[in-house]
């Protein structure tokens, strides 16, 4: 929080409003954090009533995002932040369109967990497993440093994502194999693959909250640069 | 897999919302005025500390800062106002079109002919509407009539104030509202064609919607004039002017394009200003 530097500001009622949005981000990138492992679990132990949990969970995520949204209205209305309070508020609010984002992918595999597979193709979503681990791993690491507004390890976990892609792209690859060799199982294969593609996503947008981070602290838009740039930092 | 790298989007390219100019690297075209190290002392407490900044034509410069930081003392050193004051001591020199304001035989009165200037507080004439605006041209030995009507319509419509007042420019300057008096001083200011324009709070004793109208108003005067405006408020700074300088302590601390130094500050100095924060 040391980052934020939010309790200096003249204005008391500032600071509390400020205190209270980055509270509100905080829970909802537990909720949205608990979501995906819950989501992750479900599938693993193909356990139906956990999934259902998720399911109806969702709303939980989505109500954050929309009261947090308002909040960072009703703070510009008022208080016109300007220069890091600006950038802050920028920040929060297209987090916070991430996280919900992130919300729907969870949901998206918890689904899985309520389609029937058979025990032979039960092996199929064995595959699933280091994917998202690795993708739960890199949305824990990028809330944390959200949470301390840390540039240094955003700027270092930003790069996960590529490994994230090259998992999937093998997964992917590994998945086509299975359709080939047996084309009865297509159906449930395509399951996979939108889960794996769900959890491709979440590591997309895990992406996108460390390039808020950087935005907030550095000032500097590196959305869309190359890792090149990225390194003069 | 075929994979395309994207093309990386650089600041500048041609999709950016910005144009701004690098200050540091004015070409003599773009400058209006050079300040080059001033100091200014009233007494033994110095007030300005080696100012050294370009003022680009034809753009709106805000000075911003706290109260005491120099930022009216600025503005007014650059059509001598100081030289009013007892005991002010001025260094450094500001250029205009080549030539120090500062040197011996600058004629001052000519000077202010050039630098125009409107006050926080609407000061006109106690006198008709029309004599307001004329006021500058009949002291410079203009009398024609009809040279004198065209002055006073073309000031006051650029004033954006001739729709409210065609009607009644014989009658007394001091029944216009606190608004219209404003434009009314601003249209006196530009009656004489001058090249520059200092606008000290113009609008901080004015109500919200009259100070919108100025800041329109602002907003057209900079295609004719180069505008430098001294405010309190920064939202103000920020939606009028193209450049910004924040000034702390009679230091010039960051001055820069007004997007910059409202989204990132280089200064932590200005980043606690301009959001409220204790220093």
């Amino acid at each position: 929080m040391d980052n934020l530097q939010i309790g200096r500001h003249i204005s008391g009622q500032f600071n509390e409003d400020l205190e209270r949005v980055i509270n509100n981000v905080m829970h909802m990138g537990g909720l949205v954090e608990k979501q995906v492992t819950d989501a992750l679990a479900a599938v693993e132990q193909t356990d139906v009533e956990l999934a259902k949990q998720v399911l109806s969970n969702d709303y939980q995520v989505n109500a954050y995002e929309v009261s947090i949204d308002d909040e960072c209205t009703r703070i510009i209305a008022k208080r016109q932040p300007a220069a890091g309070d600006l950038r802050l508020i920028m920040a929060i609010v297209k987090t916070i369109a991430d996280l919900e984002r992130i919300g729907d992918e969870a949901e998206k595999i918890a689904r899985v967990a309520l389609e029937s597979f058979s025990s032979s193709q039960q092996d199929l979503l064995v595959n699933l497993d280091n994917l998202g681990r690795r993708v739960l791993e890199f949305l824990q690491a990028s809330l944390d440093a959200f949470t301390r507004m840390d540039c240094e390890t955003a700027i270092k976990i930003h790069q996960m994502d590529d490994k994230i892609n090259r998992e999937y792209e093998a997964l992917m690859r590994q998945l086509m194999t299975y359709m080939m060799e047996d084309p009865r199982s297509i159906p449930q294969v395509m399951t996979v693959i939108w889960s794996a593609r769900a959890l491709e996503r979440i590591g997309d947008r895990c992406q996108n909250i460390c390039e808020y981070i950087i935005y907030f602290v550095k000032g500097k838009v590196v959305r869309h640069t190359t890792a090149e740039d990225m390194k003069n930092l | 897999m075929i994979s395309i790298s994207p093309k990386a989007l650089t600041p500048g390219s041609d999709t950016s919302f910005e144009q701004k100019l690098d200050l540091t690297n004015l070409t003599p075209e773009q400058v209006a005025l050079d300040i080059n190290k001033l100091n200014l002392f009233y007494g033994k407490k110095q007030a300005l500390n080696n100012i050294t900044m370009s003022i680009p034509k034809g753009q709106v410069t805000a000075f911003i800062g706290p109260s005491g930081c120099g930022k009216s003392t600025l503005l007014r050193s650059i059509n001598r106002m100081n030289d009013l004051v007892d005991n002010c001591h001025i260094t450094g020199e500001i250029i205009l079109h080549g030539n120090n304001i500062y040197d011996k035989h600058v004629d001052v009165a000519e000077l202010r002919r050039k630098v125009g200037m409107v006050f926080q507080r609407p000061n006109p004439f106690p006198k008709t509407i029309y004599e307001n605006v004329v006021y500058g041209l009949r002291i410079m030995g203009e009398n024609n009539r009809r040279r004198l009507d065209d002055a006073a319509e073309k000031s006051l419509r650029s004033a954006a104030l001739w729709n409210e007042v065609k009607d009644r420019l014989h009658e007394s300057a001091l029944g216009l509202s606190g608004g219209q008096q404003q434009r009314l001083v601003i249209a006196r200011a530009i009656a004489i064609q001058p090249e520059v324009l200092l606008l000290d709070e113009p609008t901080s004793a004015l109500d919200p919607i009259s100070t919108l109208t100025i800041e329109e108003l602002i907003n057209d005067l900079k295609k004719q004039f180069t505008v430098v405006i001294v405010t309190h408020n920064m939202q103000q700074a920020a939606r009028v002017s193209d450049q910004t300088a924040f000034m702390y302590m009679g230091d010039l601390i960051e001055y820069s394009d007004t997007n910059t130094l409202f989204t990132t500050p280089m200064k932590k100095k200005t980043e606690d200003y301009i959001t409220g924060r204790y220093g």
